[in-house]
């Protein structure tokens, strides 16, 4: 073969490639998003949509629209499942924020053993709601070593009854346990956002007369804004989804929480029709919540673009 | 700038040490439990650190039986009468955790007889809980080697699945790709358990229901979104120049993406499969609604609180097995964590 | 008494550290455009942040005014910065932007008001002010940068290289404008640059700096013509000053630098002030500009060598010609000879009027005695 004869040739099979990859490339990322497609398809709209059919269907398999929803209001504990997941969904979220937010500002100044402290408050993040939970329910019961550590340095005299806690102490102890998991998944969003601040912008305040608070009030807090938006919607949906420390250090409808009755009515009262019916259209109902928020979150996230508050 | 004064640095320091301490206690008071015996357990105050000694007080009766006292801090208590190694061995070990042979515990009290009441230590069986917790808790094991099989095939599944979408969404632009992206937060944060009980009936229709990959399938659902978020931004990140580079030197897309791309990703990966594996390891709820036999070692433990309200330090040992992989796991690719939140130093 | 005077400053980051800033002493007039130049790392940049207090003295003073200021806090100073990443809050409004140093001034509404609007006016944003920094060019927050830094009405007007995130045709051209709002609001500026051309065109005074020292402090011409150090030389003009390494050396009792390739004759004006130096090594330097070349092999007064040229790089108004010298590369800046072909013989001669010498061990130039 030649030298013209191979410049030719490779000319017209590259053309051909060309049209050939005019049209794989579009075809491409379909190919590529195809088993995701596949998947979700089985495995999750396929149990969304049975789950759906069983909220609007009676026992019998008659449609109805509203019957299904009323044995969930009518039953036991909804009402306070419902205001204590408000409740700490409410508050936990707001203790913890403040408290990371707090930590994050101390932890994101360098001193000695800066680093080997967010190592140390890191450790909660990594540990199993399961153990979280022993963990906790070893310190709560009677004899536990809260009560322990609190009559050894003579806090108090007598030991502190937790496990019988009701109401809204029962909601503050869970919210107590969450925090301690919580908080320093939170504080590394911010710490992580703290030190994305420029440290231009600080000075530019510092130097046109800003002192330290107004640098964080001012400077600081308001470029966090956006991404604290986000982080804060974000740890809502996961907060209306507390059940399990719950059931595991106090046990079942103690505190009622939404998912907590979930949990309760598939692990618990199965086999009884009405109480899968009930289990559906809570999950139904729980899932509308959390999407409502997730809902809230994209707008949030949209306006952050908007406002050019970002780089 | 400015310099903080001592006021605040004191307040600092309280702050952190409080701080430290809150995260620490407990986890040294949990630690000394799941290390704790049955005696221990009934003190109160409880010991704020393990003790891995046992102390007994023996006294001959005039039966020739032994008396054995045991002080639980307030003083000698007697615990038990008796000359019969296997009694004595028994309450040895349920109570103590020593597991030493009952005739070797006879022969030793054997002296009291010629020197009258005598004290003796003996050394616990550290692991004793832990044992325990595998003897008594059915399924225990298996549920161990179920919960690293679940963990392997979700990650595979998040990954596989997963990164080809990543890496879609990060290099082509295409029609409805807003929507898929937005699809993709939406599955992501459909909850957990709302997912659980329908996926009952479809698993049992595919006749999955009880089985691990059953359960990996649920687990990917969440994971798979996640790994192509996580992984579309990395791949975005990585200079496509790169790749292009590889091509002009004769390489196909396919070796492109497996020694270029992959490779760069590895970050990402590693995150993804992080959560990925937290997500398989620690969930208890889906596990209960989709299991009968195959228990995962969450749900065990789970179980284990429950049933076990006499023995919680057995469960407490339990789930310091069901603690330390995810520990050490999230600790090894912590800087990969610390990177995808905007590079904080961890 | 100056306007700015710095004493003995020093600057180490840490105990056991380098000295960041060695023993600098300055003085400023008022009205004076000063530029800091010098490569990355030479302690400009921390010079200008220990003038605006973002960073702490060691030791020595620096008074504004004949006050010392460097216990005092930013705001108490007088001054006023640019940073190089124009520091434009990214969350307020052009507006808020300007206005916050005057509200941290505590000024009231109707004066802010009135100060950010005349400020905008004079730096053209007039229009922008509503906007947010996203949604703006570089050269606007640059413009914006300027203007927060002014409506403040600073002693001392701090910039630390402002232009180098900007492309290259607006850098010029903001030059221009900031040499003239220097003009216009009649301030004193300290302006950090490693820019030699941005440093030419906009400085009254250049202030030379290399390992925190600094080398020389002279107007633009003076630097240029009349580099104190080989550092100078070798930093100031592009290309930079060509060197050789001779000896200085008397045969038949002329005094000659002396190498491998060439033996050079002392010109006269010198001659008294290297003649300490018969049989040591000194360098030699000459500008690009400063060196003739003659196809025609004609030897003057400052001839070199013969030569060959081996590459020719066109500048559009000039060229660049490249030839070796023993081991040393060496650079022609050629009007006349712009059209050259490369490997074309030459004879290598230089203006002996403009031929540098400098110590080998302090660096510095060696000076006719009676200049």
């Amino acid at each position: 073969m030649n030298s013209k004869d191979n410049i030719q040739s490779t000319n017209d099979s590259s053309e051909a490639a060309h049209k050939k990859a005019i049209i794989s490339k579009k075809i491409i990322p379909y190919l590529l998003l195809l088993p995701v497609f596949f998947y979700y398809a089985v495995f999750w709209l396929f149990p969304v949509l049975s789950g759906m059919k069983e909220v609007f269907t009676d026992i019998n398999g008659e449609f109805t629209l509203f019957s299904n929803f009323k044995l969930m209001l009518e039953s036991d504990l909804f009402g306070e499942a419902v205001f204590n997941t408000a409740t700490f969904a409410a508050v936990s979220v707001v203790l913890q924020y403040f408290l990371a937010l707090m930590l994050a500002v101390l932890l994101s100044m360098k001193f000695r053993g800066s680093k080997l402290l967010m190592f140390v408050s890191m450790i909660p993040m990594a540990i199993t709601p399961t153990a979280v939970a022993i963990i906790w329910k070893t310190g709560l019961v009677r004899d536990g070593w809260i009560n322990s550590f609190l009559m050894q340095l003579s806090i108090i005299d007598k030991p502190i009854v937790f496990m019988n806690s009701e109401g809204l102490a029962a909601v503050f102890l869970i919210i107590l346990i969450d925090t301690w998991t919580v908080t320093p998944s939170v504080m590394i969003i911010l710490i992580a956002g703290l030190q994305g601040v420029q440290k231009e912008l600080k000075e530019a305040a510092y130097l046109f007369g800003a002192n330290k608070w107004r640098i964080f009030k001012d400077i600081i807090i308001p470029i966090l804004k956006p991404s604290i938006t986000t982080s804060i919607i974000m740890r809502l949906i996961a907060a209306i989804q507390v059940w399990a420390i719950a059931v595991m250090v106090l046990g079942y409808s103690k505190v009622p929480f939404l998912v907590e009755r979930i949990a309760f009515y598939a692990d618990v009262v199965p086999g009884v029709d009405t109480s899968s019916k009930i289990a559906f259209t809570l999950s139904f109902t729980t899932t509308l919540i959390v999407l409502a928020a997730t809902v809230f979150y994209l707008m949030a996230s949209k306006k952050r673009t908007f406002s050019g508050g970002e780089k | 700038m400015d310099k903080l004064n001592v006021i605040q640095k004191t307040v600092m320091t309280i702050v952190l040490a409080t701080l430290v301490l809150i995260v620490v206690l407990p986890l040294m008071f949990f630690t000394t439990v799941s290390f704790s015996n049955a005696a221990e357990m009934s003190q109160f105050p409880k010991s704020m650190l393990p003790n891995f000694n046992v102390t007994v007080k023996v006294v001959p009766t005039e039966e020739g039986e032994f008396e054995v006292f045991y002080d639980s801090g307030e003083g000698y208590t007697s615990i038990i009468t008796s000359k019969r190694a296997s009694k004595l061995e028994t309450h040895f070990t349920r109570q103590y955790a020593v597991t030493v042979p009952g005739e070797q515990l006879i022969e030793d009290f054997s002296q009291t007889l010629v020197k009258g009441p005598m004290e003796f230590t003996y050394k616990k069986d550290a692991f004793y809980n832990f044992k325990q917790f595998f003897s008594i808790v059915p399924n225990a094991s298996t549920a161990l080697k179920n919960s690293i099989i679940v963990s392997l095939m979700t990650i595979l599944i998040s990954l596989s699945i997963g990164s080809l979408a990543g890496y879609a969404m990060a290099r082509y632009n295409f029609k409805l790709k807003r929507q898929i992206n937005v699809s993709l937060l939406i599955v992501r944060m459909f909850p957990m358990v709302g997912i659980s009980i329908p996926m009952a009936i479809l698993l049992i229709r595919f006749g999955l229901f009880d089985t691990l990959i059953g359960l990996a399938f649920l687990y990917s659902i969440p994971n798979i979104a996640l790994t192509s978020w996580i992984t579309s931004s990395i791949f975005i990140g990585i200079n496509k120049e790169l790749e292009e580079a590889s091509m002009v030197f004769g390489a196909n897309n396919f070796q492109t993406f497996m020694r270029i791309t992959l490779p760069l990703a590895f970050p990402a990966l590693a995150a993804s499969s992080m959560y990925s594996f937290l997500t398989a390891w620690n969930d208890t709820i889906s596990a209960l609604i989709l299991t009968n036999e195959n228990q995962t070692l969450a749900l065990v433990v789970y179980k284990a609180i429950g049933t076990t309200s006499s023995g919680i330090q057995y469960a407490a040992a339990g789930s310091i097995v069901l603690i330390l992989p995810a520990l050490v796991f999230t600790f090894i690719i912590r800087k990969y964590i610390g990177q995808m939140w905007g590079g904080v130093e961890l | 008494m100056s306007y700015l005077e710095i004493k003995n400053l020093r600057k180490k980051y840490s105990k056991d550290g380098p000295l960041i800033i060695d023993n600098l002493n300055l003085s400023v007039e008022k009205g004076e455009f000063i530029v800091f130049l010098g490569p990355s790392g030479c302690g400009k940049t921390t010079t200008i942040r220990m003038i605006a207090g973002l960073e702490d003295v060691n030791d020595g003073e620096i008074l504004i005014e004949g006050v010392n200021i460097i216990d005092k806090k930013p705001k108490d100073r007088g001054v006023s910065m640019i940073f190089q990443s124009y520091a434009i809050w990214p969350h307020m409004t052009v507006f808020e932007n300007i206005a916050y140093p005057l509200k941290l001034q505590k000024v009231s509404k109707a004066e802010i008001n009135k100060r950010v609007k005349a400020v905008a006016e004079a730096t053209d944003i007039s229009n922008l002010l509503k906007k947010y920094p996203a949604q703006m060019s570089g050269g606007q927050r640059q413009r914006v940068a300027v203007s927060r830094a002014i409506v403040v009405e600073p002693k001392i007007f701090l910039m630390d290289e402002p232009l180098s995130n900007l492309d290259a045709k607006l850098r010029v051209s903001m030059r221009t404008e900031l040499k003239n709002i220097h003009n216009k609001q009649n301030s004193t500026s300290i302006f950090v640059t490693h820019d030699q051309s941005e440093a030419m065109s906009m400085a009254d005074r250049i202030v030379v700096m290399y390992k925190g020292k600094i080398e020389q402090i002279g107007s633009p011409m003076e630097v240029y013509e009349d580099s104190a150090t080989k550092f100078v030389a070798e930093f100031i003009g592009t290309p930079p000053t060509n060197f050789f390494k001779t000896r200085i050396e008397k045969i038949d009792g002329v005094l000659m630098a002396v190498n491998s390739s060439f033996k050079y004759k002392i010109p006269n004006s010198l001659v008294k002030a290297l003649e300490k130096y018969v049989g040591k090594e000194v360098d030699m330097g000459v500008r690009p500009e400063f060196i003739d070349i003659s196809p025609e092999m004609e030897k003057t007064e400052g001839y070199i060598c013969d030569t060959n040229i081996s590459f020719v790089e066109p500048q559009g108004s000039h060229s660049i010609l490249i030839t070796r010298i023993g081991e040393v590369e060496i650079k022609i800046h050629t009007v006349k000879y712009m059209y050259m072909k490369p490997n074309t013989n030459v004879a290598l001669n230089v203006k002996s009027e403009k031929v540098m010498f400098f110590d080998c061990d302090s660096t510095k130039r060696i000076k006719a005695d009676n200049l």
